[in-house]
Parts: C-alpha cells; structure tokens; sequence
C-alpha cells in the first residue's frame, strides 16, 4: 500500500498510479467498474435519446442511426482539457469519419461511463487520452468492421472490397452512407481484435483538427451547469458557517421571510438557505439571515499567520522537525547514508494553500417529482454525484438523474460534490426545484484547497560534488481522507446503520497515523534524479481546512521543491544547472530528452537582453516529461517574466494544438500560484473572497510561451496537469540567478 | 417597468431599479451566453457592450441602461452567422473551459470597434480586465490580431447578427417581459 512496500522499476510512477488504485480498492471506495476497456455489450439500462428503429447501438458510447447520425456519448468530463475533441478524435480515428461529423453529447451518470483506470465515472489525473487510446479505437474498429460485413452482405460482394471513407461504405465504385447498412449490422455479432489503424495511416490522429466546441463556445450556445433554466425554477443562495465544517445551532428569518421574492427559508446540513424567484433576491437576503453556529472542534483554533506555537505555519514546521514520521519511501540505505556524505545541502520549502478558483462558481440544479430526483450539474465526478444526490434527497439510486453540462473549469475542484449535496438538502427541504448557485465569496472560502506543505532535503553529495544521497520529509495535511469522507455516505451498501458509515468515514483520518503515507503527500518529491541512497518521510499535519486535488495534485509543490533544492546542489558545487542535472538523469533519459531540447531552443547560456535572467526545472509527472525554461527580469522588487519555453514528451500527441494550448494553461496555473496564490485562515475561516485578494494572473501579466512538443511513438500520457510543475521552480531559479535570493516559500516575495 | 434595447431589440423589464443588468438578461430574458465569474466586477466575465462600451453588468444597475443599446454575446452572431471575431475565436482554437469567453469576445469587439490594427500593449491594455482561468491569453491575442486584419482588408464585420433569435415569436421591435 505505501510506496515503500512496491519492488522498484524503472517506471515508478506507474508505481505510484498503482499503489493509490490499490489503495482506493482497499479502501472499499472502487465500486463494481471496469478495469480494462469498455465492454462491447449492449447496455439495455442505458436510454439512448433520438434512438430510432435501424440504428446500431453496439454500447453506451456508440450510436449510428439510419440517417447515419453518427453520436457520441463522452464519458469523460469536459472542462477545457479538450476531451470533447480529443476522444471524438480517437473513435473517428478507427470509424473513419472525420471528427467533425459526429455529434457528441455530455452523458449523465451510468456505470458504463466509469473510467477504465479507476472504475468510478471519474475525470482526473490526466488519464483519458491514455486510458482510452486503445480501448475506445478498437470498440470504433470493431464498429466500422461490422459495417462493412454488414455492407459485404447486402451488397453481395466480398469484403476486401468493401472500403470505407467518411462516413460511407465504397463499393463498386459507388458511396454509401453507414447509415444504410446499420440495420443488418445491428444483428450480426461485433468482432473483437479488429486491427487498429498504423500510425503512418493516421488521418485524424496527431493532425491538427479544430476544437469541436470551439464554435458553441464562441457563441455563448454551450451549456453550463448555470445556463440551466425550465419553468418553475427557483434559485437558492446559502449562509455557511465562516468555519468549514460547522454546524446550524439555530437561526432567525423573521427579516428575510418577507424580503421580496423569497418562498422558503430552510436549515440544511451545513447551513441555511434562502429559496427565492432569482439568484439576486435570494443572495440579497443573506447579511440580514440570523443564524448562529456551531463550531468545529480544531478547525476554528487556526490561524495561518499566527506566530504561536502549534499554530499556524509553527505546526508545520515543528511536525517536520519532530521525530515522529512515517516512510514512504526508500532506496539503498536511505537516510543511513548521509553519515558518509562529503557535503550535505539542505533546503526547507513552504507552499501555502490555494483555492482552484475556477471561473464559474460552484453550483447545481435540483428536482424532484414525487420519488424521483433529477440534478443538473457540470462535474468531474458524476456517479459519486448520484449517489450523494440519493443519500440526500433520500430516494433510491435507481431514482437518480444526472444532467451533465460543460464544465466552467474543473482543475479538480469538481471532484468533489459537495454543492450536489447541498441542492439536493434545499430542494428536498423547500419543496421547491432549485438551482444552487454559489457566490464567488462561497467559491473561495468553501474549497477543497490545495494542502499547504512544508518539506525539507538534505542531499548528501560525494566527493565529486554528485548526489550520492537524496533525502526529503514533507509536513502536511492528506488529501484522501476526506475524499473518503465525502464518498463513503455515497458509497456504502445502504442497509450499513449510520454509526457504523461515520466509523468507516472517519477511520480514513487515522489510517495515515503510523503505517502508511497517501502517494499524493509525496508524489514528485524524489524520484526524478538517480542517487544511490533515497528517504522519504511523511509527517501528517492537519488544522482542518478540507483539502482536495488541485491541478497537478502533490506534483503541485513538489515540483516546485524538488526543482529549487536541485538547483542549490548544482549552484553550491558552482555548476551550471542544465549540465548538473542531466549528470543526474541517466535512468531517466525522456525527461533527459526534453531538459537538452529546451536548454537548446531557448539558448540557455547564450546571452540574454540586459537584466534578464535564465532559470530551469524539469519535473516528470501523470507519466509525462517536461523541461521549462523561464526568462524573467527583477526590478524594484517586481517580477516579471518574459518567456517560458516548454518542452514537453507526452508520448503521441493526440491533438498537437491542445496539448500546446494545456502546456500554456498549466503554465499559466502555475504562474497565478507562484507570483500570488496563496489563502489563510483566521481563527478558522478563510480570509480571502473574491479577486482582489486572491488575484489570477492577467493578460498583461502573462509571458510569451514556446511549447515544443517531442516527436514520439509512445502511447499518449498526460497533459492537462503535467505542465504546472516546473513553473514556479523554473522562476524561482531565475530569481536567483538575477538577484543572488533563494526564494523557498510560495508566493514569491522579494520584499 | 424599465426598457432598454437588447441585441436590437426594445425590451421592458419589471424588475426592481437596482438589479444588476446581468440577472436581469439571464434570469428574466433566460439568455444565458453571458456569465456571472465575481459579482463584483473584477473578471469580466459578465460583459456586455453598453452603447459600445464593453462593461461589467454584474455591477451595473439596470435602471441605469434605461433607453440604452445592449449588446451581448447572442448579439454579435450565432453559431450560424459568427461575426469575424467568433470565427477567429474557432480558427484559433481559443476557448478551453469557454465560460469566459463570451466575455473576452465582447471585449476584444470594443477594442476592434475603435482599433483594427491593435498593438500587443493595446491588446493587453484592452483584455486586461477579463479573467481566463485556462489561461488562453495567447490564442486570444492571436485570434484579436487574426480579426483586425481581416476586418482592415474588409472581410469582417463585428457583428454578424442583428437579432438575439431569428425565430422568436414576439414581434421584432417590443418583447413583454414579466418578472
């Protein structure tokens, strides 16, 4: 379960991707899904919608109509990463018809839909081009084989002449439409090992093709969770606690029930909500809704810019500098060789947490007619959804409806439900369909935040000056307790008594005191670098502030310690950064790849224009690798950067224009955390609100960007996260080559 | 009752003064292409062109648009008819998430509307107040700059509609509107 106990390979992180499955399935949180490919069996429980007499079905993703109406049905969430055209890419790919033709539908929540790597209908972890890449091309292969045996048939002719462009059969010199042999090839039986097309056959794999939601986008057509609308829709605003887990002690609405527009004021399980006509009416009565709470137990004792002991950034740091730690990790004789060590360099780094902050706010959309519940929502989790959507509103999965939309941005935060849960609580309790919508007040102070983090290297080097030694502790909170606490109301058998749910949700807390370390504390902090002796230590410190996965997840700071500590080694033995580190990445030879193509296009070494300055960092991570080199100039205490030339290797890129776009978005991401991001806590509550105090990097702010994407055969990897890690060490180290200071806390900070 | 041109359009609205224009547009005229980001008019996500003039509506009283012309997202083109900048936009592949967008292309169709041949400071000084979380700034600036020449050599315009809804039923020139 922890690192520690995996043997070593050379590809450890697929180690790591294991260890948290196997981790998950130990924890009873893997329901009943797939575990490789999508079936090929018809689902009778799916509803098809526009399904009419002749069409062939051949499962929940797949439907050609008569008409030859080509739809797909994505099962991956679409909230930028570009799946909408990057998975349509792929099946037409293997159809053979241009993406373009086939009309793709958001789907609800069903089994079928379950990612084939985790088994829950999740999207995270930047997995769906690489979890799907040969399942859903050989599933479209298999379907345009059945076309043409079906077309073989009608036609009378053999099958090596029947070939296929477009859409249509080729016969005879002639063109048919799929469509006019779907009927018969609905009855014949699908083949299975459909060979799946070469490379160097590629139409539509690796091309450039236009963003199949560009134009909806464009237009405002496309529909998010918010674009919801039918009659007699209410909307809800809702008064939370300031504290993150407190609770309604009693309340008084005798100002707001005669507020204009309001119909129902209510208490649910975290708050009390205001049901109104519109979403202005109901946030309006908010300031004059009297409701006193209670309390959580820890949470409201922290304040993160408290100097006390046991307070604040002190807990941390007296966690990491305490004995008691757990290991994650180890290699030859770990920490033991340190004795032996000719120098050993140390660094303690800090990142603070941080909110996604996507730009539309959290919200979602609840009816229920008699028994049965519909929800609307954009989400990147929407079984878990469902599920939570029963246990709330206290009807039976079955009765369960998920209306997906685009989503507003995801980044994670849509992981979580926890807005599902409470439009559900005020339908269920008002009466009245509803659509929840938060404020981006509630958006920021009601996060699944980014866990703060504080760690500290010690890298023994050799008597040449090369890592003999590389060893790290992280201080922080875990992120997968409390998804465990979220899922396990929605995923445990019903008939568990509710003592015994909360037993099992809470446990997930201890499970990380003493014997066994959450991959994502960790994940980033080690294993780039070849060093014949490794630790790594865990120190769980939590004040209480939920957590969650936030783009990039752990590798969001730890790419940035990892690259900051690496570049004090280089720097304390006076060698150049880029010449010290590939001296280091011999066992790593594609993240080696990008670092001497990056050094090389944006003239590392070379000079610059006067007061500019280079800084690098390499960073593998969701099995991708990636080189930036940031160019950034310090004046007055300001820091700007110039340029960020980006090399990344994601094995075959699938769309080459989104995966630039992904790298530019991540950097970008990484960019906001590592000139402002940053929330506190006071006595509990989260201090920031809105964008003026926790501000995201603007046009004018933002640097030219250079992608540069590895020419490969490999299968497709990650890019929607992998280019956020290597930013803010890349300007880090930039700073300190303009300045000589070694900035080791997030956000950066000259004054 | 307050009346205000919407996309060409005169529209009467019931809703109390100090509602701000974007609720009034989303939640009592259901057009739902522009979108509420902050509330308190930082990210620009609820832009609207106020007699021209790209504005944050999430701030902007309706009572002060009276008798003014609106324009929106719908109002600029459909996905039928684009206006040179929503077919920049798709040639350069811009939106990521998208909920921004709607926005930005309001934005950058005041800017185009006073400057067919913007520099990258004009640009970023134009932009600036728009928020994009996917960090799409480079394609946006590439796709405004794609615009302006189009429109310099007299192949755009920037706007391609007139009407919000071609189909709708209410006569052309009023639309009753209830609160």
């Amino acid at each position: 379960m922890s690192v520690t106990e995996q043997p070593l390979t050379q590809n450890k992180q697929t180690l790591e991707n294991s260890s948290r499955r196997s981790f998950l399935k130990k924890m009873g949180i893997v329901g009943g899904g797939l575990v490789v490919g999508i079936p090929l069996t018809g689902c009778a429980s799916v509803k098809f919608p526009n399904a009419m007499d002749g069409d062939l079905q051949p499962n929940a993703l797949l439907q050609i109509t008569a008409n030859n109406d080509i739809y797909f049905y994505l099962p991956r969430s679409e909230m930028g990463q570009g799946v909408y055209t990057g998975l349509t890419t792929m099946l037409a790919e293997e159809l053979d018809v241009h993406p373009g033709k086939i009309q793709v539908k958001n789907v609800g929540a069903h089994e079928e839909y379950a990612n084939p790597e985790y088994g829950l209908q999740l999207t995270g972890g930047s997995n769906s081009i690489r979890v799907h890449f040969i399942p859903l091309r050989q599933m479209a292969a298999n379907v345009r084989m059945v076309i043409r045996q079906a077309a073989a048939q009608v036609l009378q002719l053999p099958l090596d002449q029947i070939q296929t462009d477009n859409g249509m059969i080729v016969a005879n010199g002639k063109k048919l439409p799929y469509g006019d042999f779907t009927k018969v090839a609905a009855h014949l039986s699908l083949p299975e090992e459909t060979p799946l097309r070469k490379k160097a056959d590629f139409k539509y794999i690796g091309k450039h093709s236009k963003r199949l939601d560009a134009v909806a986008k464009s237009t405002g057509s496309a529909e998010f969770g918010l674009d919801v609308e039918f009659a007699g829709l209410h909307r809800a605003a809702l008064k939370r606690c300031p504290v993150s887990g407190g609770t309604v002690k009693s309340f008084d609405d005798s100002k707001v029930k005669s507020l204009p527009g309001v119909k129902a004021v209510v208490s649910i399980f975290n708050g009390v909500a205001v049901v109104a006509d519109h979403y202005y009416q109901a946030k309006a009565t908010l300031p004059v809704l009297d409701v006193q709470w209670e309390l959580p137990e820890t949470l409201s004792d922290f304040s993160s810019d408290s100097t006390e002991a046991g307070n604040g950034k002190q807990l941390f740091k007296a966690a990491l500098d305490s004995d008691e730690s757990d290991n994650a990790h180890k290699e030859g004789n770990g920490r033991e060789a340190l004795k032996t060590s000719d120098t050993v360099v140390s660094g303690e780094y800090w990142a603070p947490y941080l909110a996604h902050a996507t730009m539309e706010p959290m919200n979602c959309t609840a009816k229920f007619t008699g028994n049965k519940l519909e929800i609307w929502t954009g989400c990147q989790n929407p079984g878990v959804a469902a599920k939570l959507a029963a246990f709330y509103g206290d009807v039976a999965k079955d009765d369960v409806t998920v209306h997906s939309t685009f989503l507003g941005g995801g980044f994670g935060r849509r992981i979580s439900s926890d807005y599902v849960a409470e439009a559900v609580s005020i339908a269920k309790a008002s009466g009245f369909p509803v659509q929840l919508i938060w404020s981006r007040e509630d958006d920021t102070k009601r996060d699944y935040y980014r866990p703060a983090s504080m760690a500290e290297f010690q890298v023994g080097l050799d008597k040449d000056g090369n890592i003999d030694s590389w060893n790290v502790k992280r201080s922080g909170p875990n992120i997968l307790p409390y998804t465990i606490d979220e899922v396990t109301d929605a995923m445990m058998p019903g008939f568990l008594p509710d003592g015994m749910v909360d037993w099992i949700s809470k446990a997930g807390y201890g499970l990380f005191d003493g014997w066994t370390v959450d991959p994502t504390s960790v994940e980033g902090l080690f294993e780039d670098y070849d060093a014949n002796h490794k630790s790594v230590d865990h120190v769980t410190v939590d004040p209480g502030l939920p957590v969650g996965f936030w783009r990039s997840v752990g590798h969001s700071f730890s790419g940035f310690f990892k690259e900051s500590m690496m570049d004090e080694v280089a720097i304390s033995q006076q060698q150049d950064p880029v010449t010290y580190r590939l001296k280091h990445l011999k066992s790593n030879p594609r993240l080696a790849n990008t670092l001497k193509l990056a050094a090389e296009k944006a003239g590392w070494g070379k000079p610059l224009p006067e007061g500019h300055y280079h800084g690098v960092a390499v960073h593998a991570s969701f099995l991708s690798y990636v080189t930036q080199i940031a160019e950034v100039s310090v004046n007055n205490g300001q820091i700007k950067v110039h340029k960020v030339t980006c090399v990344l290797d994601c094995g075959l890129a699938v769309n080459p224009e989104i995966v630039i776009q992904q790298m530019e978005s991540g950097i970008l991401f990484g960019l906001t955390a590592a000139l402002y991001g940053e929330i506190t806590v006071k006595d509990g509550a989260v201090v920031q609100s809105n964008f003026h105090d926790y501000p995201i990097l603007r046009m004018n702010e933002s640097p030219d960007i250079e992608v540069i994407i590895v020419e490969s055969d490999e299968a497709p990897t990650g890019v929607g996260e992998p280019g956020l890690p290597p930013i803010a060490g890349a300007v880090g180290n930039a700073i300190f080559a303009a300045t000589g200071k070694r900035l080791r806390s997030l956000p950066f900070k000259l004054s | 009752m307050i009346s205000f041109k919407l996309n060409g359009q005169t529209v009467n609205v019931e809703a109390p003064g100090d509602t701000p224009l974007l609720w009034v547009v989303r939640e009592h005229l259901t057009m739902k292409g522009t979108k509420f980001g902050c509330g308190m008019g930082l990210c620009g996500a609820c832009s609207m062109l106020i007699d021209g003039v790209s504005t944050r509506t999430c701030i902007m009283p309706v009572q002060a648009v009276a008798n003014r012309h609106i324009t929106t997202i719908e109002g600029l083109g459909n996905p039928q008819m684009m206006s040179t900048l929503q077919n920049a936009w798709v040639e350069a592949d811009v939106p990521q998430c998208g909920y921004c967008q709607s926005g930005q292309i309001i934005s950058a169709t005041a800017l185009l509307s006073q400057n067919n041949n913007p520099s990258d400071s004009d640009i970023d000084i134009a932009m600036s107040g728009n928020i994009c979380r996917c960090g799409t700034y480079p394609n946006v600036k590439k796709a405004i700059k794609n615009a302006a020449a189009d429109l310099r050599n007299g192949k755009g315009r920037l706007q391609a509609v007139q009407v919000f809804d071609p189909t709708a039923t209410a006569s052309p020139e009023t639309q009753e509107v209830q609160s």
